[in-house]
């Protein structure tokens, strides 16, 4: 083998290894009475964080780290809109202060497990970076990192880091098993509310919708050639409470046109709730303004 | 119609993976009920049972009671009756994967992307009422229009949605599209 393949190879060998070094503090092995071993984050010191979806109705766990020290958790709060769950340890070290990280399209990542034996490394690449996006569960994520990497579900929210041992944030399995990344920034911001209320409050209508064309005649009047259709109204819930009903055409919010779940997503933060929004409604045929109060949305 | 013959069921070999004796019992129990032979966890067996964790085995060959962890070739609820533990027991040992209903899902995912072609209000309703099971017919009848009306509203939803049944309009046009607020 030509000597330049072999320094490149051992470089990186020697570059991995010394990346498992800043990560295996972080590395927490959870595991819940009777279930298999999972894998978190050590975010601060007696922080833990890790995989929302992944983790079964517990409030108990026991976090054991690579040098084997092992620490009884207690679950804080869970965050599906985020995927996110924090545990809380009693004395846990302080976690080795890796900077943030920002993803670059192509840049090496380096996942992290907990494993019966200690850790597990993953190799891969950043494969797509993308801006902010929202989750069917109500929450937004600063970006949308999606790696070319293998993760399990026992290694599920594990730390990433990248090539300079930066932390990405912490992995997630999506739809069809595709790789994400939940960004260190969304993280921390969903980490304090979790920690001091059990959860993240977010807006909520209390209404199924559905992207609709604006049929031709109405499209001047409503300013849009694209709404989102009423399908579904909760009792009681704040559409409810609005009067309104099936069949109804959400044209704007807040003075501004929807068009897609997204954009609805974007007016039901965490500041939203209690506040009141204006809405235009085509119904009958009819363009329609009124309002609604919009709620939390309910555990699920 | 006559049947082939009934499909002999013969019991398997099943162990039981628990934590503690109690647990090892209640096990037991569910496996001599369903008419299988109870072997040790070492002894190759066709199915595993358990009620929470289960090392040294292979977890495609596992049946759980309660506990959601997706490598189990089964998962059950807590309160699975011996008729579905049975029928979990004989579909893992086949190589199959059980799920049962009201299981926790994974369902961590972003808002559905917008789709190329939207459908006006007239075909979602029309959709609405191909997803409730109705005839063209039917939904003539209900939505005030002519059978012929549907039909071609129904060809112009599978040309938009690119799907090639009805259930996978329904599908792809509205459960995939609907988003609760």
């Amino acid at each position: 083998m030509p000597d330049t393949a072999h320094n490149l190879l051992t470089s990186l060998s020697e570059a991995l290894d010394e990346c498992a070094s800043f990560a295996r503090p972080l590395v927490a092995g959870i595991a819940v009475r009777g279930r298999r071993l999972r894998s978190g984050t050590l975010w601060r010191k007696g922080v833990v964080v890790a995989s929302e979806q992944a983790f079964p109705e517990a409030g108990e766990a026991t976090v054991t780290f690579a040098d084997a020290r092992a620490f009884a958790a207690r679950v804080a709060g869970r965050d599906p809109g985020t995927n996110v769950i924090v545990l809380r340890l009693d004395g846990t070290p302080d976690p080795p202060p890796l900077p943030a990280a920002e993803p670059h399209l192509g840049g090496i990542a380096v996942g992290f497990g907990a494993d019966e034996a200690g850790i597990s490394i993953r190799l891969g690449i950043v494969h797509s970076v993308g801006p902010a996006w929202h989750s069917r569960a109500g929450g937004r994520i600063d970006r949308r990192i999606t790696l070319d990497m293998a993760v399990t579900p026992r290694e599920e929210g594990g730390p990433v880091l990248d090539a300079a041992g930066g932390i990405l944030g912490i992995s997630t399995l999506g739809p069809r098993r595709r790789v994400l990344v939940i960004p260190s920034s969304t993280v921390d911001a969903v980490i304090e509310p979790l920690l001091s209320k059990g959860q993240v409050e977010r807006g909520w209508l209390g209404a199924a919708l559905q992207p609709v064309l604006v049929p031709e005649e109405l499209r001047s009047e409503a300013g849009a050639a694209r709404a989102l259709m009423i399908m579904g109204v909760s009792k009681d819930g704040p559409a409810a409470q609005a009067n309104l009903h099936v069949g109804d055409i959400l044209v704007a919010i807040g003075g501004q046109s929807v068009s897609s779940p997204a954009m609805v997503a974007q007016h039901l933060g965490p500041d939203s709730v209690g506040q009141p929004i204006e809405l235009r409604l085509i119904r009958a045929g009819n363009l329609l303004p009124t309002h609604v109060t919009v709620a939390a949305r309910p555990a699920r | 119609m006559k049947s082939a013959g009934a499909v002999v069921s013969n019991p398997l070999r099943v162990a039981v993976a628990a934590a503690d004796e109690a647990a090892q019992g209640r096990l037991a129990a569910l496996v001599s009920q369903c008419g299988h032979e109870l072997v040790e966890v070492s002894a190759g067996p066709d199915a595993v049972l358990t009620e929470g964790a289960a090392d040294a085995v292979i977890p495609s060959l596992v049946v759980a009671l309660g506990v959601v962890d997706e490598e189990f070739g089964g998962l059950l609820p807590a309160d699975a009756g011996v008729t579905q533990i049975d029928a979990a027991l004989r579909a893992v040992a086949a190589g199959l994967t059980v799920r049962g209903p009201h299981r926790r899902r994974r369902d961590f995912k972003p808002l559905p992307e917008e789709m190329p072609a939207l459908l006006t209000p007239r075909e979602i309703e029309i959709l609405v009422a191909l997803g409730n099971g109705l005839s063209n017919k039917e939904t003539a009848r209900r939505l005030g229009i002519s059978p012929h009306t549907v039909k071609f509203h129904v060809e112009s939803l599978l040309r938009k949605l690119d799907a090639s049944s009805r259930a996978e309009a329904v599908a792809k046009g509205l459960k995939q599209q609907i988003v609760e607020f």
